[in-house]
């Protein structure tokens, strides 16, 4: 690996390009075009030198070779000292041009894509982003699909981010600042915040968290998720990522902030709370009482989700006299024969399902009929008529699986169904006992956590009431008049009516 | 980073400790559980006769398709000195360990019924996998483990059987009471009332009955029926009461729902149903001279449920008079069922003790201890006030004049 020797630009040309083809380890993807401008009694070389593919040749050749070839004629009487400033000022018809006069940062340009132009005889050299690749166009969020509301999602391009977020919140308070993380990826990670809203501790903390990160490549928001995280040691998640601008778009409006990196769509969300995790942007498009109940409704499939199974092995195994008789006999028919207890055959199936679950995740997309076939028929059938799991069992692995779903974060879901293991050992060993200690130490976990500061549990603990607003509720819009007392202390109320005709 | 592997570690270590420490010494799969539904006992000699009925899961539970293999319950029997001891011996004869915390019915037969029953009751209230909400009933004129050992259609555990028909007859018809344990214990440690426990009687051929045979009839070869209510004196039968004075018994002490009577036609050719959907009563214990005095205000709603004769129901007059015979006939019966009290048993089962307690303390503390004696004496006022609400779908019976 060529050392950083921070070269300074030679007057030779021919030892420029030599220096940068070293820097470069002679890549044979580094084009370099040579021209021949001015007028033939002084001709001056200038090489232009860009990687093959990481910048738009036509853009090049519509905007960098042919005003230069063209505009040799009209060098003449000129004096050739002043051709630098010439081709700045009147000839490269591009917008964002720079100069540059070290060699390191001529080459870190290349890297990105841009244009490097050398012109002999000169120390200074310009550097134009002219950076173009195939990629992914904007589409649909496959991850949190909604029926109401924006369909576009964010992509693996930063830029393109930036400008769905700028799209939505036209706004000149919208801050963009630029970190590059990463000694090899150069990652171009930028934060945003809206000036006035955000909480400067806030944003204060994730730069100097995020200068404070030392690595060699940044392929993905989880790794920046990991450096900046407040607890490492919990499963539950204190940073959102999401792929809906308009959901980073709110949050923003919030007062919180937002991480995005290049090369991934998933974009974090700081400070994030344990109930942000069960609302959806969609909650915000329907009417307030369809969202209300559809929350219940999550919180409730929350419930089952985590407890569920346990609650069946400890009324089952412990507490058989709170099931009433008729289900009592009914369960302890389709237990008879079973061979195992009822925490082992439960383990047995929450096992099968996440096994099926990763395999249908991982698997080539073609083999999916064969995966799913056999998961129906080795849980849903074969499993409950050789007798060694009860019907019952299936039912209570099947409620669960479906419940852990409907929350609207996966990162929180796998949380979700780490805890479920958790309270199934307590429920096997302890029966209700061990359900009622298991929740308890869980919510105390969850409350000794923060994100960025901010409690993990607020505004359910500490409470506020005027936060409720928009935890298990969700109030009217017109009711929606003031920021979340987390993040939006500096500016309290959106507005303070937000319908202001009366009803005639 | 140092910091949570050390919690890590810490946490790990806490819980493999936790876990060969304590727990799942009380765990018990469903499959290793006889369930008893219910509980009979019966005296013979010295010793406890326990009878258990005990489900047969995959026989009740319909989805399975092994129907037919056996019968829904089985019954284990054993004895002992103790009850304790006799349901423990079980588990010489069965493969489980009677599991008892879903018992329907506690059946006592009526031999040990007259010789006392208080003895053998303790264990049921006194251990904790036992809930109190199971019904102590009396088989009149046979064993407990009889009782419990016929099959019965419909229901296919014949505890359940029991359990649901005393509940539904409570509700429909009146002369049955659901007693629990401790609405028994209650009344058995209260001085001024006696308790009364439901009694039912096998019918039919007991022998047939028990066999599968039995419910794969469309008339059973044997039957259980709820038969009237037993009396106490403390926790000795002393005697039953019929049908009709049951009922009595029942809307003295306010436990009507609903029931159906019936009073002569104002015509005086036939009989009119009225069906009781409200009742309300009170008792009352004064004492004048020295001489307690039994009152019992009962307000009843009705509806006219069956009209077998001509009569004009949308006069009110007739409606008033029906209420009036309607009375009469609660004054006839509750006043009949108070002197089968006090002149048969010479016993208050009804509470009119009790009643004296909360309305005079001293005059009860004079009295609490011959209070029986008392009772006897007592003179009987009751107050009827019927109210006939609806009268159908149809006003007047079709019935025309039956000279026609």
């Amino acid at each position: 690996m060529p050392t950083n020797t921070n070269l300074k630009t030679q007057t030779n040309l021919e030892t420029n390009i030599e220096e940068i083809r070293r820097q470069t380890c002679y890549s044979d993807d580094l084009i370099i075009r040579k021209v021949r401008v001015g007028a033939d009694s002084y001709p001056i070389k200038i090489a232009l030198l860009y990687f093959d593919a990481l910048s738009d040749e036509q853009l090049i050749y519509q905007f960098i070779l042919e005003p230069l070839m063209q505009e040799s004629v009209s060098m003449e009487g000129r004096q050739q000292s002043e051709l630098p400033e010439l081709m700045m000022d009147s000839i490269l018809a591009v917008g964002q041009i720079s100069k540059f006069d070290s060699l390191d940062s001529a080459v870190q340009s290349l890297m990105k894509g841009c244009v490097v132009v050398i012109v002999d005889g000169y120390t200074e050299g310009f550097i134009i982003p002219m950076a173009g690749w195939e990629q992914r166009a904007v589409a649909e969020p496959t991850n949190q699909t909604v029926i109401r509301g924006p369909k576009e999602a964010f992509t693996e391009n930063i830029h393109v981010n930036i400008a769905l977020i700028r799209r939505i919140v036209k706004s000149p308070n919208l801050v963009m600042k630029s970190r590059t993380i990463g000694t090899m990826s150069q990652t171009n990670v930028s934060v945003m915040y809206m000036e006035g809203l955000a909480d400067k501790d806030v944003y204060e903390e994730v730069f100097r968290r995020l200068d404070s990160i030392e690595i060699d490549a940044v392929l993905e928001s989880g790794y920046i998720e990991e450096f900046i995280q407040d607890e490492t040691f919990t499963i539950f998640p204190t940073i959102i990522n999401t792929e809906r601008p308009d959901a980073i778009a709110a949050s923003l409006l919030e007062g919180r902030v937002a991480i995005l990196i290049d090369g991934t769509p998933h974009v974090l969300l700081v400070p994030s709370l344990f109930v942000q995790f069960f609302q959806a942007a969609e909650d915000y498009y329907h009417r307030a009482d369809i969202s209300t109940i559809i929350r219940g409704l999550r919180y409730f499939a929350l419930f089952i989700a985590t407890l569920v199974p346990a609650l069946y092995i400890a009324i089952t195994t412990y507490h058989q006299e709170m099931i009433p008789t008729q289900l009592l006999i009914s369960l302890a028919a389709q237990r008879e024969g079973v061979p195992f207890p009822a925490f082992v055959e439960a383990i047995i199936m929450e096992a099968t399902y996440e096994i099926l679950r990763e395999a249908g995740v991982r698997m080539p997309r073609a083999v999916g009929q064969a995966v799913s076939i056999v998961g129906t028929l080795v849980i849903g059938q074969a499993a409950v008529e050789a007798g060694i799991i009860s019907a019952s069992m299936i039912i209570v692995v099947s409620i669960t699986a479906i419940s852990s779903y409907v929350i609207p974060e996966f990162d929180m879901s796998i949380a979700v169904r780490i805890s479920r293991f958790f309270f199934m050992g307590l429920a096997a060993a302890f029966g209700m006992f061990g359900i009622f200690i298991g929740i308890v130490a869980i919510l105390l976990h969850l409350t000794s956590l923060r994100s960025f500061g901010v409690p993990y549990m607020s505004p359910v603990g500490p409470f506020n009431f005027g936060d409720q607003k928009d935890v298990i509720l969700r109030v009217t819009q017109r009711k929606m008049n003031k920021r979340p007392s987390m993040f939006g202390k500096l500016n309290p109320f959106r507005q303070p009516n937000p319908r202001r005709w009366k009803r005639t | 980073m140092k910091v949570s592997m050390k919690r890590c570690a810490v946490m790990l270590i806490v819980v493999f400790l936790l876990l060969p420490l304590t727990g799942c010494w009380d765990r018990r799969e469903l499959n290793e559980l006889a369930i008893a539904v219910g509980l009979g006992i019966d005296k013979v000699g010295e010793r406890y006769r326990v009878t258990a009925q005990v489900v047969q899961p995959s026989e009740v539970a319909t989805s399975k398709g092994s129907a037919g293999y056996s019968t829904p319950v089985t019954t284990y029997r054993a004895s002992g000195v103790t009850i304790f001891e006799a349901i423990r011996k079980m588990t010489t004869i069965s493969p489980r360990k009677i599991y008892a915390a879903h018992l329907r019915v506690v059946v006592i037969g009526e031999e040990l019924a007259r010789e006392g029953i208080a003895e053998a009751l303790d264990l049921l209230s006194r251990d904790y996998e036992l809930r109190m909400d199971f019904y102590v009933i009396v088989a009149k004129e046979t064993k407990a483990e009889d009782l419990l050992e016929l099959l019965t259609p419909l229901d296919k555990i014949p505890a359940s059987k029991i359990y649901n028909s005393i509940q539904v007859s409570e509700k429909a018809w009146a002369p049955v009471s659901a007693v629990t344990l401790d609405m028994f214990i209650r009344d058995y440690e209260s001085k001024g009332k006696n308790p009364v426990l439901s009694g039912i009687k096998a019918t039919g051929n007991e022998e047939k009955g028990k066999q599968k045979s039995n419910v794969e009839k469309l008339q059973p070869d044997a039957r259980l029926r709820n038969n009237g209510l037993a009396v106490f004196r403390y926790d000795k039968l002393i005697g039953w009461l019929s049908e009709e004075q049951s009922k009595g018994y029942n809307y003295i002490v306010n436990r009507v729902k609903s029931t159906v009577g019936h009073v002569p036609c104002p015509s005086g050719d036939g009989n009119i149903a009225l069906e009781i959907i409200h009742s309300k009563s009170r008792m009352k214990t004064e004492v004048r001279n020295g001489k307690p005095k039994l009152t019992v205000d009962l307000r009843v709603e009705e509806n006219v449920g069956e009209v077998m004769c001509q009569a004009d129901l949308t006069e009110k007059s007739v409606i008033d008079a029906l209420e009036r015979e309607a009375e009469q006939s609660l004054r006839d019966i509750i006043e009949r069922t108070i002197k089968t009290g006090q002149e048969k048993f010479h016993c208050d089962f009804f509470g009119f003790g009790e009643a004296l307690h909360r309305s005079n303390l001293r005059v009860w503390k004079q009295m609490e201890n011959d209070w029986e004696e008392h009772f006897v004496d007592a003179s009987i006022t009751v107050n009827a006030k019927v109210v006939i609400k609806r009268t159908g779908t149809v006003d007047n019976s079709f019935i025309v004049d039956k000279e026609r």
